[in-house]
C-alpha cells in the first residue's frame, strides 16, 4: 500500500517524486515509482557521462528552468557544461527566404530565450536530486519493472468498464484503490495513481479517459551533429520546408542537435543517407530551395550513397550571395555523431481530462505536440507544479488526495493552458506544411507583419520562454 | 495602386487605337498583371515589403526623407550587359512594345523588348523550376551552353546524315536564310541565371522551328508560339497566339484555327518540356527517334498547304 503510485521514470514521472519528496507538505508521502527499462545509464550519467551528446535534447523554457531551481531542486545536479543557453530563435521559410522572422530575448531585456539540455540530463539530475534527499522506506523506485495490469477493486461490472487487456477479477478489496500488478509478480495498491507513462498510456486506459487527436504522419528525425566551428551567435535556426520544419538548436562549442520533421518517406530516407552525406543535406535543407531539395532526394532516393549531390548542393549554394549566406544562416554542419539518428512518430492528443477518481494522468500522458515549438516536456513541468500545489493544498486541508475534489483544481489550472499551446502549434504547423499558393503568401505576409510589429513579438517571445 | 495607374496609363495610349487594340493592350496587361500577381505569391510579399511592387513616385520618398536617395539610385547590374529597371519601368516597356510590336510587327525591337517584359520573374522562376527538376536541364544551367554559328559548327552539321537533329536545323537554317547569330542579347531581366535561361530559350527557338518544320512565315510564327506557349509557358508565345492572328486573311486564320492550333495544342501540351533539351549533345541523333521520345508530332507542312491553296485558287480562276 502506498499513498502514491507514480508509473514512468521519464523526464515527468522523475519529476513529480522529486518535486513531491522536496515539498515540506508532502514529503511525509509514501511514493513508489515504477519505470518498465533500465534506468541504469541515467544512474551512470550522473557520475560519468559520455564524451559525446545523446540524440534526445529538448529546449528548455526559462520558467521550467526556474521550476527545477527553485520548486523541485534538481537543477544543481544538472551537467552545465553539456547545457546552452540561447537568447534568440530565427524562423524562416523555404518558399521565401525573405520570409524571416526573429525572436529576440535580448531585445525584451529577458537574456534567455530557451536551455537546450539532454532529455537524459534532466532524468540524471533528478536522480541526484533524490539521492539528495534521501532514499527511504517512503521513497522507492523500481526499475525494470513494468506494470502489466491495473485493476480496480471496485468495477466489478464488466459492461461499466473500459477493458483494455486489463483483468478486473484479480483485485479483491474493500477499499476502491486501484491495484498495479507489476511483472516482478508483485502488486501495490495506491491512494493515488499518477500516469507519467507516455503516449500510449496505460494509466489513462484504465481511468477509461478518452484522448482526442491525430498522427501528423509525420516523424521527427533526431540526430547530433557538429558545425563547423563554435557560433558565438546562440541562435536557435528553424526553417519552414513543405515537408515539416527543419531546426538546428546549439549545444555547447561546436555541438547541435537537429530535428526534421518529415514525410514519412523522407524520414525514412533521412535515417539511410550515407553519414559522411547527412550534413551536407541538413546544410541543403538549411539553405536551398525546394526544387533543389526535391532533386536531390530523388537522387539519394535511388541511391543514398551517391556523393555527387555533394557537387550538387556545392553548386546550388554558390548561387547565394556569400555575405547572406554567413549573416542570416546557420553555420556549416560538418559531422554526423555516429548512431546518433533516430525517428519518431509525431503526433497530437489531448485527454478530456487527466483526471479521475484515485488518478492523475502527466506529460506526455495527458498530451502530445508536435516539437516545432520545443513545448512537451514544459508543458510536463507545468502540469507536475499544478499537481503538487492540489496536493498540497488537498493535504491542508486534511482531504483525501485520491479523492476528485483534490484533483480537480489540477485540471483547471493545467488543462486550458496546455489546450491552447496545442492549439497554437497545430496551426503552426498546418500554416507551414503547405505550398497552396494563397497560404504561402499569407503566410509571407503574416511573418514579416510579424516581423516589424514588435509588440506582438515582444508577447510571443515572453509565451515562447514561458514568461 | 501601381496596377491602376498602369491600366489607367494604358487607357490613355491606346485612345488612338481602334477598340479591337485597346481590346487587346487590356488583355494583355491584366494578363502580366496576373501572372505577376498571383503565380509566384510569397516573393512578392517580399518584393512588396522592400517596396519593389510600388510606385516609386516623389509622394513616397517624401514621407522617408532619409532614404529618398535610396530609393532612386538604381540597382547594381547582376551580370555584363545587364540594365536594371524598376517594375513601373518594366510595365511602361511591356506597354510601349506591345502596342509597337502590334503598330509595326516588322521592327524586331518591339518584339524583343515585349518578349523581356513579358518574361517578369514569375514565368523565368517556372522554367528554372522545370529545369532544375531535370537532370539535364540543371547540367544545361551548369555548364551554360551559347548557341552561336562558330559554337554549333553549321559546316559539320551540313555533313552530317539527312536524319539527325543537326542535319534538320542546319537544312531549316539555310531553307529559311537564317542564322544562329541573329538573336539578341537579353539585358533586362534581373537575375543572372534567369537572364541565362531566356537567353537559352531564345537561342533554342529556331530548333523548335526546325524539329517542328514550320517556317517562319507569320502562320508558321504564330504556331510555333502556340506550340511553345503550350509546352514552356513563356507568355510572349501566348500573347503572340492570342493577337497577331487578327491581322491575318481568311484562308490564313482557317488553316491556324483548323489544323495548326489544334496541332499545337495537343504536342506542346503532351511534349516533355523543350528547355531541358540539350541540343548541342543531340545533334547526330535521328530525328524521327526523338520526335518519338519528346512526344511530338509533326504538323502537316505549311508551305505545301499553301502552295495547294494558291494552285487551287488558280484553277478556279481559270475555269471562270
Ligand atoms: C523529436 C522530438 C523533439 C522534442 N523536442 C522537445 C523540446 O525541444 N522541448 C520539449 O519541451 N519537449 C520536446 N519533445 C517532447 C518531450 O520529449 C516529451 O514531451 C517528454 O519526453 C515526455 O516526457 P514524459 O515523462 O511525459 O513521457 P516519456 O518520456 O514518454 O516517459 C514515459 C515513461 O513511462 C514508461 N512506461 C510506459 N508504460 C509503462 C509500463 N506499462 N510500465 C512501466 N513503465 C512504463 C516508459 O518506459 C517511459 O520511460 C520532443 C519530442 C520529440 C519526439
Amino acid at each position: 500500500m502506498q499513498d502514491i503510485v507514480v508509473i514512468g521514470g521519464g523526464p515527468a514521472g522523475l519529476s513529480l517524486l522529486a518535486a513531491l519528496k522536496s515539498s515540506p507538505k508532502t514529503r511525509h508521502l509514501s511514493c513508489t515509482l515504477i519505470e518498465g527499462s533500465s534506468l541504469q545509464s541515467v544512474r551512470d550519467f550522473l557520475v560519468e557521462p559520455p564524451e559525446e551528446y545523446t540524440n534526445r535534447v529538448v529546449s528548455l523554457t526559462p520558467k521550467s528552468v526556474e521550476f527545477m531551481q527553485q520548486k523541485v531542486g534538481n537543477w544543481d545536479f544538472i551537467k552545465q557544461d553539456r547545457v546552452r543557453f540561447y537568447d534568440n530563435i530565427v524562423a524562416y521559410d523555404s518558399q521565401d527566404n525573405d520570409a524571416r522572422i526573429e525572436f529576440d530575448a535580448t531585445q525584451i531585456g529577458a537574456g534567455v530565450l530557451a536551455v537546450m539540455c539532454e532529455n537524459i540530463n534532466i532524468q540524471s539530475s533528478l536522480i541526484g536530486r533524490l539521492n539528495e534527499l534521501g532514499m527511504d522506506d517512503s521513497t522507492t523506485i523500481l526499475d525494470n519493472t513494468k506494470v502489466i495490469d491495473i485493476t480496480s477493486p471496485i468495477h466489478h461490472d464488466l459492461d461499466q468498464h473500459d477493458l483494455n487487456e486489463i483483468d478486473v477479477n484479480s483485485g479483491k478489496s474493500d477499499l476502491d484503490w486501484p491495484i498495479v500488478k507489476l511483472s516482478t509478480g508483485e502488486s501495490i495498491q495506491a491512494r493515488l495513481l499518477v500516469g507519467c507513462d507516455g503516449y500510449n498510456s496505460p494509466v489513462r486506459k484504465f481511468a477509461g479517459i478518452e484522448s482526442r487527436g491525430w498522427q501528423y504522419n509525420t516523424f521527427g528525425v533526431v540526430a547530433t551533429i557538429k558545425m563547423q566551428y563554435e557560433d558565438h551567435r546562440s541562435i536557435g535556426w528553424q526553417r519552414f520546408l513543405s515537408t515539416g520544419p527543419l531546426a538546428i538548436l546549439p549545444l555547447s562549442e561546436d555541438n547541435a542537435t537537429i530535428v526534421w520533421s518529415s514525410t514519412p518517406w523522407l524520414s525514412e530516407l533521412l535515417l539511410k543517407v550515407n553519414p559522411d552525406i547527412f550534413p551536407h543535406l541538413i546544410n541543403a535543407g538549411m539553405t536551398l530551395e525546394e526544387v533543389d531539395l526535391k532533386y536531390i532526394y530523388s537522387m539519394l532516393d535511388k541511391d543514398p550513397n551517391d556523393f555527387k549531390v555533394l557537387d550538387e548542393i556545392q553548386w546550388r549554394l554558390s548561387k547565394i550571395d556569400i555575405k547572406s549566406l554567413e549573416e542570416n544562416y546557420p553555420l556549416p554542419v560538418v559531422e554526423l555523431i555516429q548512431n546518433s539518428r533516430a525517428r519518431f512518430p509525431l503526433k497530437l492528443s489531448h485527454a478530456d481530462t487527466y483526471v479521475a477518481p484515485r488518478v492523475a494522468l502527466v506529460g506526455d500522458a495527458a498530451h502530445t505536440i508536435h516539437p516545432l515549438a520545443g513545448q512537451g516536456l514544459n508543458m510536463g513541468q507545468s502540469d507536475v507544479g499544478f499537481l503538487v500545489d492540489a496536493l498540497e493544498k488537498g493535504i491542508e486541508r486534511g482531504l483525501d488526495i485520491g479523492s476528485t475534489m483534490v484533483l480537480d483544481s489540477y485540471v483547471a489550472n493545467a488543462w486550458p493552458g496546455n489546450h491552447m499551446m496545442l492549439g497554437v502549434c497545430d496551426k503552426l504547423h498546418k500554416v507551414f506544411t503547405t505550398d497552396f499558393g494563397p497560404v504561402v503568401l499569407l503566410r509571407g505576409l503574416g511573418i514579416k507583419s510579424l516581423n516589424m510589429a514588435e509588440s506582438v513579438k515582444d508577447l510571443m517571445i515572453k509565451a515562447i520562454s514561458g514568461r | 495602386m501601381f496596377a491602376r495607374s498602369a491600366l489607367g496609363r494604358s487607357d490613355q495610349l491606346v485612345t488612338a487605337l481602334n477598340s479591337q487594340k485597346r481590346q487587346f493592350v487590356l488583355t494583355a496587361a491584366t494578363t502580366a498583371l496576373g501572372s505577376l500577381l498571383f503565380s509566384e505569391d510569397n516573393r512578392l510579399a517580399s518584393q512588396m515589403e522592400k517596396g519593389l511592387l510600388h510606385n516609386k513616385n516623389a509622394e513616397n520618398s517624401a514621407s522617408i526623407p532619409n532614404t529618398a536617395n535610396k530609393f532612386f539610385s538604381r540597382p547594381e547590374a547582376e551580370y555584363p550587359g545587364h540594365v536594371p529597371l524598376y517594375t513601373f519601368e518594366k510595365m511602361l516597356m511591356f506597354l510601349g512594345s506591345s502596342v509597337g510590336a502590334y503598330t509595326h510587327p516588322e521592327r524586331n525591337e518591339f518584339i524583343v523588348a515585349l518578349g523581356e517584359s513579358t518574361a517578369i520573374t514569375p514565368v523565368l522562376r517556372r522554367l528554372q523550376h522545370q529545369m532544375l527538376s531535370d537532370p539535364v536541364g540543371r547540367q544545361i544551367l551548369r555548364e551554360r551552353p551559347r548557341m552561336t554559328s562558330t559554337s554549333l559548327d553549321l559546316e559539320h552539321l551540313r555533313e552530317l546524315p539527312d536524319n539527325t537533329i543537326g542535319k534538320t536545323y542546319v537544312k531549316w537554317l539555310d531553307k529559311e536564310g537564317v542564322s544562329p547569330d541573329t538573336r539578341v542579347e537579353v539585358k533586362y531581366i534581373d537575375n543572372e541565371e534567369l537572364a541565362y535561361i531566356y537567353q537559352r530559350y531564345r537561342e533554342c527557338h529556331d530548333f523548335y522551328h526546325a524539329i517542328t518544320g514550320l517556317p517562319i512565315i507569320i502562320e508558321g510564327e504564330i504556331s510555333v508560339k502556340v506550340f511553345e506557349y503550350m509546352n514552356i509557358g513563356i507568355p510572349m508565345s501566348g500573347l503572340g497566339a492570342l493577337f497577331a492572328p487578327l491581322r491575318l486573311k481568311k484562308s490564313q486564320k482557317e488553316r491556324l484555327y483548323n489544323i495548326y492550333y489544334p496541332w499545337a495544342f495537343k504536342s506542346g501540351l503532351n511534349s516533355k518540356p523543350l528547355i531541358n533539351v540539350y541540343w548541342e549533345n543531340i545533334l547526330e541523333e535521328d530525328i524521327d527517334e526523338f520526335r518519338k521520345t519528346m512526344g511530338i508530332e509533326q504538323p502537316p507542312d505549311l508551305r505545301n498547304l499553301r502552295k495547294e491553296y494558291f494552285k487551287k485558287l488558280k484553277e478556279a480562276k481559270k475555269i471562270v
